[in-house]
């Protein structure tokens, strides 16, 4: 009976996982291929750069290197407009904010993917449905 | 003289096509629109929204997103609908449920899903056209005038032009990816008739709809902010019966439409073999250009 109860759990979780995954990519204009929406990645870097702009919101993180640099990770998000009917603003993350992020990675190895959520020294947490 | 001919016959059609005229409103007319219902402001699909002014902000609040009937939309996405959420991946199309198509647009499904393309032209900004663009999670707003209701569509910057003067529908309408659209009051319910569509809107996600395709749309209020729309499809060629969903909006009475210009900054697409491309480099800004 444990087993089974477990397993409905487990069973439960993976469909709460699976709307998710559905319904994160309703709101854009394109299809996932390009991510590995199966995979989710974390990276710590700093924010370099923000474009507030349609049809998506790209976000630029500098992530420091074996070599003593810094890779340049670029992340897709939502639109602005669903984005500040959330909670968002275009000055929400700043240049040089420190922050963690969650990803689905590029299928093609490329550094970045599909923003899922990042968190924020001040321990803020960002998502794509909500601010915060 | 021959091309005076060709001239003269060319500028007669020119004032046949455009023989609806739009004439300067009374004060009568604009005094028969207060006894319309009030579409008034900005709404969504899916949840939230109402109240008026202390409102919450959040169109898609979980709980309260059960109140979006979205699931029964033209192009509710199953997974999607369930949230209130307006579905409509790329594409804008709907997945063809509950559609009973002819065997012919069956098969045309059949060897879409059977090769479906990664992506869709949405994903290079064509805008869906009807009747997906009225399922796009994005707000709109109603516009009623004397003689016109205008419907203004955040999602790719749209814009739908109802005609509600008397005015008829065309016999042989241009092609257009809102077909052409006249609309009258039935009591408190607007009802719409739009006819010829672009071959490049869609009945469902790989199913085209013949030139014969017909959207009678049905917008009333069902409480003071919700805004019932039910749709019906019919496609002799496509479709063996007429189709209908209902779906719901919410206004959202402290929300503005903002723009959505697509092509300001848009890394997606897919190429003309259906394959998806991505571009995150932002290639105008060296500070940020990768090797």
């Amino acid at each position: 009976m444990k087993t089974n109860l477990t397993r409905t759990i487990l069973a439960m979780l993976v469909a709460a996982i699976l709307i998710t995954a559905v319904a994160g990519p309703a709101a854009a204009h394109h299809s996932f291929s390009a991510f590995n929406t199966t995979e989710e990645k974390t990276i710590v870097g700093t924010v370099k750069k923000v474009e507030w702009t349609n049809p998506h919101i790209w976000i630029y993180i500098d992530v420091p290197n074996e070599k003593g640099g810094a890779d340049i990770y670029s992340f897709e998000g939502m639109s602005p407009n669903y984005l500040e009917r959330r909670d968002w603003t275009r000055t929400t993350l700043k240049v040089g904010d420190k922050i963690t992020v969650t990803f689905n990675p590029m299928r093609d190895g490329g550094k970045g993917g599909m923003f899922r959520n990042g968190k924020l020294d001040s321990g803020k947490i960002l998502t794509m449905s909500g601010g915060q | 003289m021959a091309s005076a001919g060709i001239l003269s016959v060319a500028f007669s059609s020119i004032s046949a096509a455009q023989s609806n005229i739009t004439k300067s409103p009374t004060t009568a007319d604009w005094t028969a629109m207060s006894r319309l219902p009030d579409f008034s402001g900005v709404w969504e699909r899916g949840g939230g929204g109402g109240g008026g002014a202390g409102a919450a902000p959040r169109g898609n609040a979980p709980a309260a997103g059960a109140r979006g009937n979205a699931g029964a939309a033209p192009a509710a996405g199953a997974g999607a609908g369930a949230q209130g959420r307006g579905l409509v991946g790329a594409g804008g199309g709907a997945r063809g449920g509950g559609m009973s198509l002819t065997p012919e647009y069956e098969a045309k499904r059949r060897a879409y899903q059977a090769n479906p393309p990664q992506d869709t032209a949405a994903a290079n900004c064509l805008p869906p056209g009807m009747p997906g663009i009225m399922t796009q999670p994005y707000p709109m707003e109603f516009l009623l005038t004397p003689g016109k209701v205008t419907i203004v569509i955040e999602a790719y910057t749209q814009v739908r032009h109802i005609y509600t003067d008397g005015r008829k529908l065309p016999e042989d309408p241009d092609p257009r990816f809102f077909g052409t659209s006249v609309g009258h009051w039935e009591g408190d319910t607007l009802v719409v008739d739009s006819v010829g569509f672009a071959p490049e809107t869609q009945l469902a996600a790989g199913v085209p709809h013949s030139d014969k395709m017909k959207i009678l749309e049905r917008f009333r209020l069902t409480d003071p902010d919700t805004m019932s729309i039910e749709t019906t499809i019919t496609d002799p060629e496509a479709l063996t019966a007429p189709y209908t969903t209902t779906s719901s909006l919410r206004r959202h009475r402290n929300w503005t439409i903002s723009e959505y210009i697509c092509e300001q900054n848009n890394r997606n697409g897919v190429d003309d073999k259906g394959k998806s491309i991505i571009n995150p480099n932002f290639t105008n800004d060296s500070s940020t250009k990768k090797d």
